[in-house]
């Protein structure tokens, strides 16, 4: 009982805690510690991962693979940038390989399209109109090609600015407007259609 | 919000100077949020801590094979040792390779019959 009241305490002392403090306790072992950031930024990577791979059942087991990455990443992170910013990369990279993965796969095996991989999931069935603007948003990223979709969910979704998404991607920042404006262009053109 | 409005949010947040840092909020106020589902954490920490775990039965194991493969083989040496000594007091204070492979005081004729079966 003492044993449950201890981690609860814990528990609590770590919600309070910032990104760093929770970094060198997850580095000494500590799991809860670990725990809270999962916590913590399961939504984040959650908005990048099924905003690029439209919900699907996959993004769950790529969300996972981002945690656990990190984890075994952890005593590289120098703390020189964000730990949401680390988080940020390490799941874009992933995402952008399991993209270029299925990519291969569907060429290779299937002509026909991958719509069958996809499972939608709303959050709120009952709402016809939230469930109709996920839709929508769902639609609108899967028409762009992941090169653009990622700008549009380092935006629209993540909520960076234009030199944030640039810092995250690792692209020049000339690179981010121009395939921002190409995104708008064509996400103008597909929004008619829907 | 109605469609032509989400539509609408959906293109200014791609204009390079539109603050955009409460837009996750916004969107999720209008159902366009995404989670993982609810036993996602536990997954993240069985994968993590579970492998662990297994990598440390694994050292476990391997640890404890060596100190019987060392034990095994001290008790051997012992037992080769108690051998030789043996071997050296049964043959006067000697050795040779007859001895050693058990032939000491077997003589040819002995030998020839046991193989022979004659």
């Amino acid at each position: 009982m003492e044993r449950l009241s201890n981690i609860g305490n814990a528990r609590e002392s770590y919600r309070k805690a910032d990104d760093e403090e929770l970094v060198r306790a997850s580095l000494s072992g500590d799991k809860l510690a670990f725990s809270e950031i999962v916590n913590r930024y399961r939504k984040m990577v959650a908005r990048l991962v099924k905003g690029m791979l439209d919900d699907s059942v996959y993004a769950e087991d790529i969300g996972q693979e981002v945690f656990v990455k990190l984890y075994y990443s952890l005593p590289e992170f120098r703390g020189e940038a964000k730990l949401s910013s680390y988080i940020q990369k390490i799941a874009v990279n992933l995402t952008l390989n399991e993209i270029k993965r299925r990519k291969r796969f569907f060429s290779t095996f299937a002509q026909t399209g991958n719509n069958e991989m996809y499972e939608y999931e709303f959050a709120d069935s009952a709402n016809e109109e939230k469930r109709e603007a996920k839709e929508l948003v769902n639609k609108a990223l899967k028409s762009l090609d992941p090169k653009f979709r990622v700008v549009v969910v380092m935006r629209m979704l993540q909520g960076y600015s234009t030199k944030e998404t640039a810092e995250i991607l690792d692209l020049p920042m000339g690179t981010v407007l121009s395939r921002l404006s190409r995104a708008q262009e064509q996400l103008k053109n597909i929004l008619e259609k829907l | 919000m109605k469609p032509f409005e989400i539509k609408k949010l959906i293109i200014d947040s791609l204009d390079a100077d539109f603050d955009t840092a409460k837009f996750p909020e916004k969107l999720e106020l209008e159902g366009i949020c995404y989670d993982f589902n609810e036993d996602f954490e536990e997954a993240v920490l069985k994968n993590i801590f579970g492998d662990k775990v297994l990598s440390i039965r694994e050292s476990e194991f391997m640890s404890n094979l060596s100190l019987l493969v060392s034990r095994v083989a001290i008790t051997g040496i012992a037992a080769i040792i108690i051998l030789l000594i043996s071997i050296f007091i049964t043959e006067g204070g000697s050795f040779s390779i007859n001895s050693l492979v058990g032939l000491g005081d077997v003589y040819n004729e002995g030998l020839i019959y046991l193989l022979g079966g004659l």
